[in-house]
């Protein structure tokens, strides 16, 4: 990955986090998009889009609602889609196993550091009250200004992390690989699209809506088995 | 003779127009409500900010009496759907210019914030956000590569932006009595059958996922993927609360890795 390169995975990554939350939430965050961009970024979008829609299994789990905590998974997507299409280390499906499990590591580390940005706002806030409180519209667009500038901070620091310690944990991770390759594939299979399942089932399995589920796996096992 | 009151809505005052005033502005800071999103007031600071241009219709104008203590009053705590706070927006500010009782202006936004939030919660984040993720996970496994973004992108947007020009607009249009928005048709309807589609699409999605995931792998090997994933699934679902999914799954791929390494 060239030094151009690698700036411009960490800004995609770095917008793709401030989607999340700040704005606009068009669903640039979400990992299949983020991966597969950050994958464009390199010259290898399609490795990016494989590796989103595992990240995108383990993200269906995510409902960004209100004050709860949740991950971040825009920044460490557009890394891992980058790392997967530019990297030699993290080709085979070893290095995939490693490049998801930072990913998630680093979503998790996301979602406690958007923690740290909403109590900065909140601080930035109570510093600037008696100019909120006199209907000071320069302190409104502080405000704002500061907040997204905060987010984008974190974003910044989630991608470039995601991308460094990916690159270094995917090497390592190849090298101490004995096994054979067919089962670090059957794991990620089986944990994604386990994760996936769990989580479409404590959606839609129960009332109405899950015999509409259970009409969509069975026409998804029907084309599955048809290709 | 005596001079026109200058309160807004008292008589002899302006009544606020039909159109909301700089629209496209009001609705580009829509986008980005929850920038200063912070445990104090939540939304509230987007929320004046992105009702702020229109405040500048009030009487003395930006910088005005009226103008200020309506800013503060719209900077208060305020929480709801992202998507359809556009709404109370809209309703609030007309309500400013039409001169409301400012305590029936406070009741309104205070009353808003459960039905928008749980409203938006259930018909984007639960129903529409899944579906298209599903589409676009479908599309990726079918092998439509760049379109399934694509195809991901469009058709969340096309409901997220409409979604947002309706709110403010309906909004506007309403004022004070907004609630009546909340039961339209169109959101009634699309509450109705967005649920159906996202659980359609994403019981789909999963087996076509597994299948591209082990493509050219022999039967045995699929059936073990099958395996696996009803494990894990079974697995988050016994550990569940105390564990996320992502974290069980995460676990899962760990231990793997500890194996790959041990193995002789």
């Amino acid at each position: 990955m060239t030094g151009l390169e690698t700036l411009g995975v960490v800004a995609v990554g770095t917008v793709c986090g401030v989607d999340l939350v700040s704005g606009p939430q068009a669903l640039l965050s979400r990992p299949l998009v983020a991966a597969f961009l950050g994958g464009l970024v390199v010259g290898a979008p399609l490795p990016g889009l494989a590796v989103g829609a595992l990240l995108e299994l383990f993200a269906l789990e995510t409902l960004p609602v209100g004050a709860a905590r949740y991950p971040d998974w825009g920044p460490p997507g557009a890394a891992a889609g980058a790392l997967v299409g530019a990297s030699r280390a993290s080709a085979s499906p070893a290095g995939w196993l490693a490049v998801l499990l930072v990913a998630i590591v680093v979503a998790w580390f996301g979602g406690w550091l958007m923690h740290q940005v909403r109590r900065a706002n909140g601080a930035d806030l109570h510093a600037r009250h008696a100019a909120v409180a006199a209907g000071d519209p320069a302190a409104l667009r502080a405000l704002q200004r500061n907040g997204l500038l905060r987010d984008a901070a974190r974003a910044f620091i989630l991608a470039t992390f995601a991308l460094t310690a990916g690159d270094y944990v995917s090497v390592w991770f190849t090298r101490g690989w004995q096994a054979p390759q067919a089962l670090a594939r059957l794991a990620i299979a089986g944990a994604t699209v386990g994760v996936g399942l769990w989580s479409a089932s404590r959606l839609f399995g129960r009332g109405r809506t899950a015999w509409w589920f259970a009409g969509g796996l069975a026409l998804g096992t029907l084309v599955a088995v048809i290709r | 003779m005596t001079a026109p009151d200058p309160r807004p809505g008292a008589p002899g005052a302006p009544a606020a127009p039909r159109r909301m005033p700089r629209f496209g502005r009001v609705l580009a800071r829509c986008f980005f409500i929850q920038a200063a999103w912070n445990y104090e007031t939540l939304m509230g600071t987007g929320f004046g900010a992105a009702g702020e241009p229109v405040l500048r219709d009030l009487p003395g104008g930006p910088g005005g009496g009226p103008y200020r203590v309506a800013l503060t009053r719209e900077t208060g705590f305020f929480n709801a759907h992202p998507y359809l706070a556009g709404l109370a927006i809209g309703a609030a500010t007309r309500a400013e210019l039409d001169g409301e009782d400012p305590a029936k202006i406070e009741r309104l936004r205070a009353a808003l914030c459960g039905p928008l939030g749980s409203v938006g919660d259930r018909l984007f984040w639960a129903s529409w956000l899944p579906a298209c993720v599903a589409v676009g996970l479908l599309l990726a496994a079918l092998g439509l590569r760049g379109w399934a973004v694509v195809a991901l992108l469009v058709l969340y947007n096309a409901a997220h932006v409409g979604c947002r020009v309706w709110a403010l607009a309906a909004g506007w249009a309403q004022g004070l009595h907004v609630g009546s928005a909340l039961g339209a048709p169109l959101l009634r309807r699309a509450g109705q059958v967005a649920a159906p589609i996202a659980a359609f699409t994403v019981g789909a999605m999963l087996p076509v996922q597994l299948g591209a995931q082990l493509a050219g792998a022999p039967p045995a090997a699929v059936l073990i993927g099958v395996a696996a994933a009803g494990a894990v699934a079974g697995l988050i679902k016994l550990l569940a609360p105390r564990a996320s999914g992502s974290a069980v799954a995460a676990s899962v791929l760990a231990l793997v890795w500890i194996a790959g390494r041990l193995w002789p």
